[in-house]
């Protein structure tokens, strides 16, 4: 696609300063029209190349990652970013020996390196040694201890090896750092709704309800607050009195129409913009949803006021609350 | 004025000034040494960074959690801030530890021998007649301020500045330019370096690597003891969904409506309560 030289450095730029992941339109625009006319770019350059070289990585097209690395260490010889590069690149070809070699050395010249220790842990991770990952970026975060990039990380490890406790004790790092955030909120009960214990349960409701209170359009965290309130409803637990549990199925039917009444929406939304034939599916589609969720909401409720006898009928109705929400 | 005045004394001096101010940055950044900064001392600044960030959002994490963090840092026997002593960074006293004696004996050196040597070059060559105006009129007490070089003219106005004060006035004045020309944080602002200088002395700490790292932990364990926890969740439900099931906030969550400034407006506060388990049942009873 010629978008015009002008045009793609500027849309190259853009990508650049919001830190989009979108490599192949990166590639792309460099190999049609900014790779011929790299002279008339001045020291705008440099960074294009960086750019390029890792978005190439990122594709697989190793041989424009090559050609802007050359240009690179042509200009920076010595310089340990242009190292790290080198190392990325053997990465790419699968060479994790050698690659793991560089950082390491790397990071006993510069101890204060972050960015080769984070590298060695991607590399672990490559292998699919997790253990040796997590313990790699535990000891990273001993010493930087508020880089929360590597808490994400780290918490997503644990949740690999399905420690659900230590992925927790990440999350809440960085919900600390960041607490207005609805993701980690959302996130976050997700682990503990994963749990599976009472506690954990009602935990999960209040942090699910939270995210919901920061962003109302999170369709995730509103399905689970459905399912939270609906565990905490049907619970058999001797701590939940009756009252939490008609507390939680109130819950959990206001969730249900909220997703109805979203589902509803977007529907008719849809209706305005497409034929009459796929408005006609896209409708049926979301009143089934919002049927669907009703009935949900409507298990909960004669569960909670019948007490805890009812505890086999509660198995059947909700099979799909406990799988892992991850 | 005599227009030969202007063009021969007042802008050399400025343009002597200012050269002088460039050159002195330049070599200043040629001589200093790099300053290294310690891993432990980064490491160290993170950890307090973190303690800070948990004493500010204490009441977004469970109490299990802040309960444990605070355990973490704070407990007698095994907390963070108790247990570890780092060497202390007092020896860094400009008498006594030579790396610093170094820097401090060069950035003077820099600043204060070209500064006096061109000044009594300029009151040597310059001496004895006026240079300028200041444009708005002073009163007495700015005569011996403003007219270094001239006292014999008792009775001159004291808004007419000799050759030898303009440039002290220049010194102080091309700072903004500085800033302008070579971008903020130079080394040719002189003011600025002797403001440091001040603050330096009655501190007792060396300015730039004297960061005290047990004074800190000691201040943090402090504020991080008298920290309560307010869990800020305790009434999610209720201000999600309102008491009775209508109002709250279920209105201003349907699509149509802008919820955006809802969650300001309705973070519950509950007293502390004890247990791990906070069930919003027992706020609802509360609320009633």
């Amino acid at each position: 696609m010629d978008l015009g030289f002008q045009k793609a450095c500027a849309e190259l730029k853009r990508i650049r300063e919001e830190g989009v992941r979108d490599s192949e339109r990166v590639v792309d625009l460099w190999c049609d029209c900014v790779s011929r006319y790299t002279n008339r770019l001045g020291d705008e350059k440099w960074a294009l190349y960086e750019q390029v070289f890792i978005s190439a990585l990122d594709c697989g097209r190793l041989e424009a990652a090559d050609a802007c690395l050359v240009q690179l260490s042509r200009q920076f010889p010595n310089s340990q970013r242009i190292r790290r590069y080198e190392a990325m690149r053997l990465e790419a070809e699968d060479n994790l020996d050698a690659a793991t070699e560089i950082y390491k050395k790397m990071y006993e010249t510069d101890k204060l390196d972050s960015l080769s220790r984070k590298r060695l842990v991607a590399v672990l991770k490559a292998r699919g040694r997790s253990v040796e990952a997590i313990k790699e970026l535990t000891s990273y975060l001993k010493d930087f201890c508020t880089d929360f990039e590597a808490w994400l990380e780290l918490s997503e490890l644990y949740l690999n090896e399905c420690d659900y406790k230590k992925a927790a004790f990440c999350m809440e790092e960085l919900i600390l750092s960041n607490p207005h955030h609805h993701l980690y909120h959302q996130r976050y009960a997700e682990i503990k709704y994963t749990e599976g214990t009472t506690e954990s349960m009602e935990l999960a409701k209040s942090y699910f309800a939270q995210a919901v209170r920061l962003n109302p359009n999170n369709m995730r965290a509103l399905f689970g607050l459905l399912l939270a309130a609906g565990n905490c409803a049907s619970s058999t637990n001797k701590s939940s009195t009756s009252a939490s549990r008609r507390e939680s199925a109130r819950l959990a039917q206001w969730a249900a129409a909220q997703v109805a009444e979203r589902y509803r929406a977007a529907g008719s939304k849809a209706a305005k913009f497409t034929t009459s034939n796929s408005s006609n599916s896209s409708d049926a589609a979301s009143s089934d949803v919002a049927t669907l969720a009703l009935q949900l909401s409507l298990c909960c409720s004669p569960t909670a006021a019948a007490g805890d006898a009812s505890s086999p009928s509660q198995g059947q109705q909700q099979p799909a609350s406990n799988p892992p929400m991850l | 004025l005599d227009s030969a005045i202007r063009m021969w004394v007042f802008l050399p001096l400025v343009i002597i000034t200012f050269l002088f101010g460039v050159i002195r940055h330049y070599v200043t950044i040629l001589i200093s040494a790099e300053k290294k900064a310690e891993p432990e001392q980064v490491s160290d600044q993170q950890v307090l960074m973190r303690s800070r960030l948990l004493r500010e959002n204490a009441n977004y994490i469970p109490r299990q959690a802040f309960a444990s963090r605070k355990y973490y840092f704070n407990d007698p026997e095994h907390g963070f801030f108790k247990t570890v002593k780092r060497e202390n960074a007092m020896m860094k006293n400009p008498m006594t530890d030579p790396s610093m004696m170094t820097e401090m004996v060069k950035g003077n050196v820099l600043n204060m021998i070209p500064m006096l040597v061109i000044g009594g070059w300029i009151n040597w060559a310059f001496s004895g007649f006026l240079t300028t105006k200041v444009p708005f009129p002073l009163t007495y007490r700015f005569k011996p301020m403003l007219q270094r070089g001239c006292e014999s003219l008792v009775s001159l106005d004291a808004s007419w500045v000799s050759s030898a004060s303009w440039y002290f006035l220049n010194i102080f004045g091309l700072r903004s330019v500085y800033t302008l020309v070579l971008g903020a944080d130079n080394s040719a602002d002189q003011a600025r370096l002797m403001q440091d200088n001040m603050m330096m002395n009655p501190g007792g700490a060396a300015g730039g690597q004297g960061f005290d790292a047990n004074k800190a932990f000691k201040a943090e364990w402090e504020t991080l003891e008298i920290v309560e926890h307010n869990w800020a969740l305790e009434n999610v439900v209720e201000s999600l969904i309102g008491s009775s099931g209508s109002g709250g906030l279920s209105d201003d969550l349907l699509i149509t409506g802008a919820a955006e400034d809802a969650p300001a407006a309705l973070i519950g506060r509950g007293g502390p309560r004890g247990g791990a388990a906070v069930s919003p049942g027992s706020g609802r009873k509360r609320g009633k």
